[in-house]
């Protein structure tokens, strides 16, 4: 069944804002765990910053970022 | 070593910040009462959010981090990933909250199903069992990084209950009584109580971040310095890596586990913890503050945690294993000479403990009085309760009474625990004791089916196996319990080893401990709920919460029927005691304003009043409180409470039946539109048919008399049977032409016509159309003039038919034009098109049938009187094929001039699109044979 989302302010655009949310949840949920986080586990440095580091707070950088414009893009 | 600070002079600058933290919950109430809301902002609640990070967070991580890395880290990427799901799953959980009047989340889960006040009690007692010992380990941060701070001046010398753990108790008991437990409305919000929550996160960020740049620029002159005399040592360089957090990927066997559980249980208990679900779910005022909260609050908890790893690495390369890592967020600020900065994070770690200790009691307490003690009492004391006519001295006053005891259960754990295992590793031990709420919370929302012994199987099952397998063995490694209840297990049953039951070895105790409890968990709530049959209590509550977008506003809800039913139940004088008795006589006269007391209340305001005690005690107490309500003898409890029910599944159903209806007139008005469409289209095929024959039938019917005649008189004079002929060859021929025009209108609106489109000489097609008409114009006595350019450039069309439409036009002309008129053909170029006009000097045709004439069997003048001078197709026709062609057609009336002499004249034109258009396209193009009309 269809009814409309009687949500006011939130018809216009809601249902692909609340998919693209759970596809970023997805991906985040993929790059914040094993296996794809160990492979970044290597030596060296990013900047200065240990890699496995600065490849999640990288990463929780971009995905708060997308949330954002995902938001304002509604 | 540092000297520390003075006891004194830390102790008071804590109770003026503490002190602070009161006159700003007090303006806080005070501007709400005024209608200026402070917490009604979206950045407000994000960050109020932020009471998620207690000390566990502020001194905690650093701790974590020396032995884990960046293992500390998946506490909080659980909850920022839980926040991206908020567009589905939180403004769900917000909207129903503020549609049932829910109280916490015991109170959620109860009313979810079916108001069950089992469910709502073992919820609440779960939760306090897997929190309070989470306060304790507050109070020993509290009073540890006092210590820390002064050197040990106070010290717990002083007394067991003169310590700085029993002082914070008392102050957070203080501030959780005056601003979290004033009013009896547990559903409405505690301004005051969020506005501090919001600040202290705020100072404990400040706070955090402060000391982390002091530590990174002022300490070791930058980040890839630090890192770069980490990585010298071997000790360090390991927690950089990723065999810290993750385990060593060659070992294999769940090296991921505890990393991938501390990210679930993390996630689960950012929803279900009750301080979380407090701030989250009860105290938001508008569930469109989640858009923001959605990335802001993950920005808090990533900047809060932003300098942890350096933190730790500067600590551990300071001051070697010779401190407690938990204290270098103290430490080393008083190390580095930056006393300020250690009282800053002092007052930053008090920050995170207040703000952790308020709200989680407030959650705690509203979860005991209404879910566990409120039912108690209104089943085993009915009758003195009954007594009372204001409960709301009761109500808080159970309310306050469980702060304090919460409180003092947590600081006697904290005495009693000390820096015992049990304490230690609460945090994520609280973690997955909130977490066994999260299968019958989420599923509630979604699966309709799920019924109420499923959920409290659930929730009891994954308690059980909780307990067992996560609180149990830090008893015993805490030495409670003796250690071989770990090693060897109970009795010595190897099967039941509590960190790897029946033989599961190899994994992390937490994800050990998830998957169990998970097993058992979802396990039951699954497989009662699929073997379950749900009350209609139920089946409400199931279908107000999985459909809470579908329903419609509570002002617009339908009167149940069963009316009389009702006039024998309570009257509206029981209910306004009942609602008087728990929320004040001045509310319940508000509710029930006007109402004779000895009407029959009837089932809309017996909902307002389940409405409105649900808001103060719950709804599963809501109900038994209204059960009790009734004078005795005017119906039974358990009859009345039936009727709830039915009323409630009446609305629920009529509810469901108005949306089945909306939904049934909206198709039924689409069907209705195609149903008169199709008549419509039905009607004109049958006037087309009518006329069709009503044509063909006049020349026949002309043709049979007058050859009956020639057959029935041979002695017809020969002039006569010649004109008598003459008339039936007319007549046949104007038969064949009008069969030729029907077919040609079939074949145009059925497609078939073939064309020829191509690039045409339109002046040698006019001047064959001309020569076609020009002996009827002669034989009518009217001038036919042409004018036209001696070079027309080409266009592009289908000859035979362009032909056919001049030649329509024209013996249109003859026909309506009296004789001794004029008839001009014009063509000329004009916006880029060539444009054919023929101007006759007849009688013009009426504004009001200029649409019309180009209709079949439309014909211009009297058709009744006169006998129609063509076929009536002939224009329809020339419409569509001027149309295909790419042009238009229209009528006009005639320009004023010499072709306007007698009569006022008509124009009829139609244009045709250039083969050379302005872009150069199209010309020289082969022919084009299109099969296709529109």
């Amino acid at each position: 069944m269809s009814a409309p989302d009687p949500t006011p302010g939130h018809q216009a655009g809601s249902g692909r804002y609340r998919d693209r949310m759970i596809g970023l949840f997805l991906l985040a949920a993929a790059l914040f765990n094993p296996p794809l986080l160990g492979l970044f586990g290597v030596k060296g440095t990013i900047l200065g910053v240990p890699a496995l580091y600065g490849w999640v707070f990288g990463i929780w950088v971009a995905v708060i970022a997308l949330a954002a414009i995902a938001g304002r893009a509604r | 070593m540092e000297a520390g600070l003075d006891w004194a002079a830390v102790l008071i600058a804590a109770l003026l910040y503490l002190s602070a933290l009161f006159a700003i919950a007090h303006w806080a109430d005070r501007r709400e009462a005024a209608g200026r809301s402070v917490i009604a902002s979206p950045t407000v609640f994000a960050l109020s959010l932020g009471v998620y990070c207690t000390t566990w967070t502020f001194y905690g991580s650093v701790g974590r981090a020396a032995t884990l890395g960046i293992g500390f880290l998946p506490v909080y990427l659980g909850p920022t990933l839980l926040m991206l799901l908020a567009p589905l799953l939180l403004r769900k959980i917000l909207r129903i909250a503020k549609a049932q009047r829910i109280t916490s989340i015991a109170d959620f889960l109860a009313s979810r199903y079916g108001h069950s006040p089992l469910l709502g009690g073992l919820v609440a007692l779960t939760a306090t069992l897997g929190v309070t010992p989470y306060i304790a380990l507050q109070l020993k941060a509290v009073a540890v990084s006092f210590d820390a701070l002064t050197g040990g001046g106070l010290g717990t010398s002083t007394g067991p209950f003169l310590d700085q753990g029993f002082l914070i108790a008392a102050v957070m008991a203080l501030f959780a009584i005056v601003f979290g437990a004033r009013q009896i409305d547990a559903a409405e919000h505690h301004p005051g109580m969020v506005a501090a929550i919001a600040l202290e996160s705020l100072v404990k960020l400040v706070a955090f971040l402060a000391v982390g740049i002091f530590v990174v620029w002022g300490l070791h002159g930058g980040l890839d310095s630090l890192f770069a005399a980490a990585s010298t040592r071997p000790d360090l360089a390991r927690l950089m890596g990723s065999e810290a957090a993750l385990g060593d990927p060659a070992s294999g066997g769940g090296p991921w586990g505890a990393w991938v559980a501390t990210t679930i249980l993390s996630a689960a208990a950012m929803l279900c913890l009750p301080r979380q679900f407090q701030v989250m779910v009860i105290e938001s005022t508008d569930e469109r503050h989640l858009d923001r909260a959605i990335w802001l609050f993950p920005l808090y908890l990533l900047l809060i945690n932003l300098f942890v790893l350096p933190v730790t690495l500067s600590g551990l390369l300071t001051f070697g294993g010779g401190k407690d890592p938990d204290l270098f967020m103290v430490a080393l600020p008083l190390n580095g000479g930056a006393g300020w900065l250690a009282m800053l994070a002092f007052l930053g770690g008090l920050s995170a403990a207040a703000g952790m200790i308020v709200v989680e009691t407030v959650a705690l307490s509203t979860m005991l009085c209404n879910d566990l003690v409120m039912p108690i009492l209104l089943r085993t004391r009915s009758r003195a309760l009954a007594r009372s006519a204001d409960l709301a001295p009761l109500l808080l006053a159970v309310r306050r009474i469980a702060i304090v005891t919460i409180l003092l259960f947590g600081y006697g754990y904290f005495r009693l625990a000390g820096s015992a295992y049990a304490l230690v590793s609460i945090g994520l031990i609280s973690f997955a004791a909130v977490a066994q709420f999260a299968p019958a919370l989420i599923g509630g929302l979604y699966w309709r089916g799920a019924t109420r012994r499923g959920a409290i199987g659930g929730v009891a099952a994954g308690a059980l196996v909780w307990a067992y397998t996560l609180l149990l063995p830090s008893f015993a490694r805490s030495g409670w319990l003796p250690s071989s209840f770990i090693t060897e297990g109970p009795w010595g049953i190897a099967a039941l080893r509590p960190y790897a039951l029946f033989g599961l070895e190899g994994w992390d105790s937490l994800a050990h401990s998830l998957f169990w409890t998970a097993l058992a968990n979802i396990g039951a709530y699954v497989g009662l709920s699929l073997f379950d049959r749900q009350s209609a209590a139920e089946r409400v509550q199931a279908a107000a919460f999985v459909d809470v977008f579908h329903s419609a506003p509570d002002g617009a809800m339908p009167t149940p029927a069963a009316q009389s039913d009702w006039r024998s139940a309570a009257s509206v004088g029981d209910l306004t005691r009942v609602v008087a008795r728990f929320l004040g006589p001045h509310r319940a006269g508000r509710a029930f304003n006007g109402a004779d007391p000895d009407e029959p209340a009837g089932p809309e305001r017996l909902r307002l009043a389940e409405r409105l005690l649900a808001g103060a005690i719950g709804g599963a107490s809501a109900r038994v409180a209204l059960a009790s309500s009734v004078s005795a003898g005017a119906v039974e409890a358990a009859e009345l409470l039936r009727m709830l029910d039915e009323t409630n599944d009446v609305i629920a159903h009529s509810r469901e039946l108005e949306r089945k209806t909306a939904e049934l007139e909206r198709a039924t008005d689409a069907l209705r539109a195609a149903n008169l469409r199709l008549t419509e289209l039905d009607r004109l095929k049958d006037d087309f048919l009518s006329t069709v024959t009503h044509e063909l039938r006049t020349p026949l019917t002309s043709i049979r008399a007058l050859s009956e005649i020639l057959h029935d008189d041979p002695e017809l004079d020969s002039e006569q049977r010649q004109e008598f002929l003459a008339v039936i060859i007319k007549e046949s021929e104007r038969l064949t032409r009008l069969i030729n025009q029907v077919l040609d209108m079939a074949k145009i609106e059925a497609g078939a016509l073939d064309w020829r489109i191509e690039t045409i000489d339109a002046g040698q097609a006019l001047t064959e159309a001309v020569a076609a008409t020009e002996a009827l114009f002669r034989e009518r006595g009217i001038a036919l003039s042409v004018d036209m350019p001696e070079r027309l450039p080409p266009v592009r069309g289908d000859v035979d038919r362009v032909i056919q439409v001049a030649v329509n036009l024209l013996s249109n002309a003859a026909k309506f034009t009296p004789p001794g008129g004029r008839t001009r053909l014009t063509a000329r170029l004009e916006d880029g098109v060539l444009r054919v006009a023929v101007i006759d000097s007849g009688p013009g045709v009426p504004v009001k049938d200029r649409d019309l004439v180009f209709d079949r069997f439309r014909q211009s003048g009297n058709t009744l009187t006169g006998k129609p001078a063509g076929t009536g197709l002939g224009l329809a026709i020339a419409k569509r094929i001027v149309e295909h062609l790419g042009g238009r057609i229209g009528v006009a009336d005639a320009p004023a001039g010499p072709a306007a002499e007698s009569g006022t004249g008509t124009s009829f034109w139609f244009t045709l699109p250039l083969a050379v258009s302005p872009s150069g396209q199209g010309a020289g193009e082969p022919p084009v044979v299109d099969r296709k009309i529109d």
